[in-house]
């Protein structure tokens, strides 16, 4: 009823009224009047909801506002026939309308501007004018579009659902039971914690800061406590602490100059000053020192890391590491200072002799001559000029027999020195008279050791060795002497006896190469120096008595003690060996005296002396006794150094050798001077 | 087969089972490297080294005992309580559980050292003996920068700091303080206390550097141990005087960073006896309490410390029973401490800025001296007419007083080690100051005293006449003898190469005599000298030189010529002392050269 009112005010009011007023009079109209009190209350404000309200109630209006007919949804076509459409509310027929003629109604829809907006209901029987808002509503439905113009057909999506944290979708399983029991275990976990509170175990307040520090030495009276457990402790070191240098403000003494700073550059890293006194003009200009930080650290480490031991700080005076010696005036008479020179040769003078009266001096020198000289007076007596370099030179130790023996470059040379009575000289000339005659070694198929051949130009006998000759030394009868040829395998060392002018040679094999030979000062016995060791022979029972073993690099010369039962021995790394043939054939004493090789090493015939010369241009003097008494060890005290040669390519003192009866020294340089060295 | 092979099941026996290596005995002890290293720093151990090394030369050896000694120390067991500890927070942080994580680490494990102390050093002058590495690194770290974020903790700098003061002010009150070196490293003291000489290295009062070569586990450990030890120390010492440990200081002067003044303050204070002290202390609390209250009006506040400061004397039982416990303290005290209380008595110094303030805080009053500085808090000001020296350091005076002297810092320190009241003429501000020299150099086994210390030796000299004239002229004459000795020693040097020069010619002399003594000789000589009478000639020029070269030749020799007969042993020994001595002697050398070089270079700049 309520939409046929509404009906009939929208045709009394005509078609200007807007379907808000429609709208409001479907909700007065169904509802009660307190709503409809609402709705004029709001009236004026609900202006701008009502596109909204009409678009949310437009669907429902048809449900809600009561059909005239009740006849309900069947077809229509079962009161085709009947006067009647149906039954309204209250039961009655509702009479069909009368049919309008065709033409009244063409007529009435010509007439009516608004026709076709009417739309015949059928169901009710009637005409319904659409309004203009249902007509844009439907014009919009046919192109597709929404209803209603402020619907948005996209909206921005709203997720209402939190899925963060959840992991996995909403379980629509039901709640279990178990969120509406209280839990057992944790009610077992507060029974344990209040336990644990009421007992003590948890403690919530912070602990109690107690005084740290006490009297913890207490009296110190009891002694027994004091004692410090365990191993002995070994206190560090304490830290140096610092000197001048170390001041900020330092004596300009310790400041080095800017070439010294320099220069330690080039120093190795560990020898270059850790600390570079600087100064500064005050203190307030003293810069942080940055490598405090580090040096702290570093003494950390040394306390920790650092092995400790206990060293004994020896505090010795080394004046007491020295020996103590007699005193050397005791020991006198020595050769000390130089007393004479002997010049004249021009050339390096290689080797001397010294005459077994001690009147003569023989040398030869690389310049090709030997001389005589006088000790006493330093005159040059005799000179021959033999063509060669002279390289060792030896008197024959006989009185009787003033004859030399001399290496000259391979070879040895037997002259007549013509000193002495007319007698001696005779029978020496005697001596050197050899006979021509063929050498009846011309059979052997080798090419003999040794030949003995006259000398025309200077009235001796040439010995023609097979290879070089290096060293020569008479037997002390002067009869016998011996030649060393280092590079003569089996036939290195050989004897000769003057008078038959007769050579062997004895030594089939050495233990190295030999380097002097020389006999013994009294009895039967022969020395050979190889390298490293020295054979003793017994030359009568032709066999081998002794090895002395030098350790020694190499052996450059040997010297015999007039006693005969020690022996030194000189060596190329400088050191002097004394060998006590008693005692061992290990070197009794080993002196390390010279720089460079010791090139000559001689034995006093009287004097507890002996002495050894150097490359080094020293000659060292010892006083050497040998005592009587077996049980008593040779003394040896070095008494002198003695000094003036001087140095020529690299060369020094080639040979010295005692006089036979003065406490005398010669020496023969490689600055060509002979020297003559007394007390 | 290996070098030193055992058959299984033989014990043992020797080097082999006495020392152990270090990763034997970190296995052996079942715990880790740095737990090691940790337990090593803290209970002293250390590496020996064994005869023979059995499981190699590049190898460190502890001693089997030492190991022992190590796992029977319940600090291992601690470490490990810490360890567990540590996972459990971790545990419960990863589980969420903050409860539980607050709650344990509000109540961590926490081990003491003082049993360690006690078993390292058993009685208190032992750990007098160690004190110089513990004192240098204390102060070191307290000179770091306090700064949060660091690799060091601000709590424990500002231990290090207490710590050093209190040291500090202990040494400043007895008056044991003897030495003092102003070097680029830092500044340097020695005191004495209980007849053992302490010296410590204090950095320069300027910020350090943390740099990263350096591992901070390892100084941490160790400065761990030395701040237990030096509070141990620090509480004995000071109870030895009489004064509570450890001392309330007042905030007021510690916020101003004057701590050292307000513990000597507190210490002149204390020394009224212990059961007044309390007293005191209550009172310095009440007072401190008030101070915090009322700390926004500062003027009320230095009211407030004006009275504690009459107060405090007041307090105390009565001036005389104070100057009988004086006189009483003087006897006791030796001759050296009577020395050094009365250096600078009844001198008065203020310092000026830029002066290293803490150094001289605690220098002067260790010798006797008043001080004040520039700044807050201080106990009188620069218009104090009775100040004697204001130690300056830069040369700009707004006013000038001419009652006082104005000297820079060096003079202090001079003075210090001379044991004197040096002239001020060259320590003047704006001069160059002379040399600063260490006291801890003896100048006469160095071989060399340098021209200052000659000086100074002098003045100390004339002072100790001045000061003490004794009866006895004699003693005086020695006196004088002794200086004179060593300013002549140069001289005494010189006249001694004279006479052996004389001797030379006088020897050459006899010779010649000698040698026209025998008649052949001088025949020989000449015969040869004819030979070759131009050789003879030159060697006549340059007889001299030659003279003097065969001479040193021969002096050489002498000494040389014994060494032939030495074993290889004793002559290497000898010649190893040689090359010292030669090295000390070459040293010697180049600071005279330089020194002489110095001089002449002056003098023509003259």
């Amino acid at each position: 009823m309520g939409h046929n009112e509404g009906e009939h005010e929208q045709e009394r009011d005509d078609l200007s009224a807007d379907d808000s007023l429609w709208s409001d009079d479907v909700w007065s109209e169904g509802d009660e009047g307190s709503l409809s009190f609402e709705d004029s209350g709001e009236g004026s404000e609900a202006e701008s909801d009502e596109p909204e309200e009409a678009a949310v109630e437009s669907d429902s209006s048809e449900d809600e506002v009561a059909p005239k007919n009740t006849v309900g949804d069947v077809p229509l076509e079962w009161y085709k026939n009947e006067e009647h459409i149906g039954y309204d509310i209250s039961g009655r027929k509702i009479k069909k309308r009368d049919r309008e003629g065709r033409i009244e109604a063409y007529l009435r829809n010509a007439d009516d501007a608004k026709n076709w907006r009417k739309i015949y209901d059928e169901y009710n029987d009637e005409e319904v004018q659409i309004t203009k808002e249902e007509a844009k509503i439907i014009s919009r439905m046919l192109k597709g579009k929404t209803p209603h113009t402020n619907v948005d057909p996209y909206p921005d999506y709203v997720d209402w659902f939190e899925y963060d944290d959840k992991g996995h979708p909403l379980s629509s399983a039901p709640e279990p039971k178990r969120r509406f029991v209280p839990s057992k275990w944790e009610q077992k976990k507060v029974v344990k914690l209040v336990r644990a509170i009421r007992n003590g175990w948890i403690k919530f307040d912070k602990p109690k800061e107690e005084p740290n520090f006490y009297h913890l030495w207490g009296d110190e009276t009891d002694t027994a406590d004091n004692k410090r457990q365990g191993l002995s402790y070994i206190p560090a070191p304490k830290p140096n602490l610092p000197g001048h240098e170390e001041s900020y403000n330092p004596s300009v003494e310790y400041i080095p100059t800017q070439e010294e700073i320099d220069s330690y550059q080039l120093m190795y890293e560990e020898d270059r000053p850790k600390f570079i006194p600087r100064r500064f003009e005050s203190l307030r200009s003293v810069p942080a020192y940055e490598k405090a930080l580090r040096e702290g650290f570093d003494r950390c480490l040394d306390l920790y890391l650092c092995p400790r031991t206990r060293k004994k700080r020896i505090n010795i005076n080394p004046e007491s590491l020295k020996p103590k010696l007699p005193s050397k005036k005791d020991l006198r008479p020595y050769p000390k200072t130089c007393y004479l020179e002997f010049k004249g040769h021009s050339a390096p003078v290689k080797s001397l002799s010294v005459e077994i009266t001690g009147q003569w001096i023989a040398s030869g020198s690389s310049d090709g001559t030997i001389r005589i000289w006088e000790v006493e007076t330093g005159r040059c007596l005799k000179v021959w000029n033999v063509g060669g370099d002279v390289r060792h030179i030896a008197w024959n130790p006989a009185p009787d027999r003033p004859i030399l023996a001399a290496i000259v470059d391979h070879d040895l040379l037997l002259l007549n020195v013509e000193v002495g009575s007319e007698e001696v000289q005779m029978k020496s000339k005697e001596l050197l008279r050899i006979d021509e005659s063929a050498p009846e070694d011309d059979a052997d198929d080798k090419k003999p050791a040794v030949r003995w051949v006259k000398n025309e130009k200077l009235d001796g006998i040439t010995l023609i060795h097979h290879k070089a000759v290096s060293n020569v030394d008479w037997h002390f009868k002067g009869d016998y002497f011996t030649t060393v040829v280092p590079s003569g395998d089996t036939r290195a060392v050989l004897l000769h006896q003057l008078s038959k002018k007769h050579s062997h040679h004895p030594f089939s094999k050495l233990p190295g190469l030999p380097v002097a030979a020389a006999f013994h000062p009294s009895q039967k016995m022969f020395f050979v120096a190889t390298k490293k060791f020295v054979q003793v022979y017994d030359l009568q029972k032709a066999q081998l008595v002794k090895k002395l073993e030098s350790g020694l690099r190499e052996i450059s010369s040997i010297s015999i003690h007039p006693g005969g039962d020690n022996v030194i021995v000189g060596s190329k790394d400088g050191k002097l060996c004394w060998f006590d043939t008693d005692l061992s054939t290990r070197p009794y004493k080993t002196l390390k005296t010279h720089s460079k090789d010791i090139t000559s090493v001689t034995f006093h015939r009287k004097y507890p002396l002996f002495a050894s010369s150097s490359e080094d241009c020293s000659v060292y003097v010892f006083h050497g006794m040998v005592y009587s008494d077996l049980n008593q060890n040779p003394l040896i005290v070095p008494l002198e150094i003695l000094r003036g040669h001087s140095s020529s390519d690299g060369r020094g003192v080639l040979d010295c050798k005692f006089h036979p009866k003065q406490p005398w020294l010669f020496t023969a340089g490689a600055d060509s001077v002979i020297r003559l060295y007394c007390d | 087969m290996p070098k030193h092979y055992r058959p299984p099941g033989k014990k043992k026996e020797g080097n082999a089972a006495k020392y152990i290596t270090r990763t034997k005995a970190v296995n052996y002890l079942q715990i880790s490297l740095a737990t090691f290293r940790k337990l090593c720093i803290l209970k002293g151990v250390f590496p020996r080294q064994p005869k023979k090394k059995v499981e190699g030369n590049h190898k460190t050896y502890y001693h089997m005992k030492d190991i022992a000694f190590l796992l029977h120390d319940p600090l291992i067991e601690k470490f490990r309580e810490i360890k567990v500890h540590r996972k459990k927070v971790k545990k419960a942080i990863a589980k969420k559980n903050k409860d539980l994580a607050d709650r344990l680490l509000n109540r961590p494990p926490t081990y003491k050292l003082d049993r360690l102390i006690l078993e390292r050093y058993p009685t208190f002058v032992d750990a007098l003996r160690d004190l110089d590495d513990c004192l240098t690194m204390v102060h070191l770290f307290a000179a770091l920068p306090a700064v949060d974020g660091e690799r060091v903790e601000v709590k424990r700098i500002h231990n290090c700091r207490r710590l050093s003061h209190e040291w500090q002010a202990y040494i400043s009150r007895t008056h044991s303080l003897r030495k003092t070196f102003i070097s680029v490293k830092g500044i340097y003291y020695q005191a004495e206390v209980q007849g053992q000489k302490i010296t410590w290295l204090t950095p320069h009062a300027l910020q350090q550097v943390l740099t990263d070569d350096v591992d901070f586990n390892v100084m941490l450990t160790f400065l761990e141990f030395y701040e237990t030890l030096l509070g141990f120390v620090n509480f004995k010492l000071y109870h030895s005087i009489n004064v509570n440990y450890p001392p309330i200081l007042d905030s007021r002067l510690e916020a101003l960073a004057a701590e050292l003044y307000a513990l000597c303050r507190y210490m002149s204070a204390g020394s009224g006896g212990v059961t007044r002290n309390s007293e005191s202390n209550r009172l310095i609390e009440d007072k401190k309490d008030e101070n915090n209250k009322a700390s926004s009006k500062t003027d009320e506040s230095e009211l407030r410390l004006a009275q504690l400061q009459h107060q405090l004397p007041t307090n105390e039982p009565g001036a005389l029973m104070h100057l009988v416990e004086e006189s009483s303290a003087a006897d006791a005290d030796d001759d050296d401490t009577k020395e050094c209380k009365s250096l600078f008595k009844n001198l008065k110094f203020y310092l000026s800025r830029e002066v290293p303030r803490e150094s001289l805080l605690f220098i002067i009053p260790a010798f006797g001296g008043t001080v004040s500085w520039e700044g807050e808090g201080a106990p009188f000001n620069e218009v104090d007419e009775d100040i004697t020296h204001q130690i300056v350091d830069r040369p700009t005076q707004s006013h000038v007083f001419l009652s006082r002297e104005y000297v820079q810092p060096q003079w202090v320190y001079d003075c210090v080690n001379a044991r004197v009241i040096l002239p001020t003429e060259g320590y003047l501000v704006g001069r160059v100051p002379p040399p600063h020299l260490s006291p801890f150099v003896d100048n006469d086994a160095e071989g060399y005293i340098p021209e200052y210390a000659e000086t100074i030796s002098r003045l100390q000299a004339a002072a100790r006449n001045q000061v003490l004239p004794l009866p006895g002229i004699g003693d005086e004459d020695l006196d004088n003898s002794l200086v004179e000795a060593m300013i002549d020693r140069t001289g005494s040097n010189e006249n001694a190469e004279k006479k052996r020069k004389l001797e030379m010619l006088e020897k050459q002399y006899h010779d010649e005599l000698k040698m026209e003594y025998e008649g052949i000789t001088f025949s020989n000589l000449s015969n040869s000298r004819a030979e070759n009478p131009p050789d003879a000639v030159e060697k006549d020029d340059t007889r001299s030189d030659h003279e003097e070269d065969a001479n040193k030749q021969a002096e050489k020799d002498a000494a040389d010529i014994t060494k032939s007969l030495m074993s290889r042993k004793q002559r290497g020994l000898l010649e190893a002392i040689e090359i010292h001595k030669e090295r000390k002697r070459e040293k010697v050398e180049q600071l005279k050269k330089r020194k002489k070089n110095a001089d002449s270079s002056a003098a023509k700049r003259r």
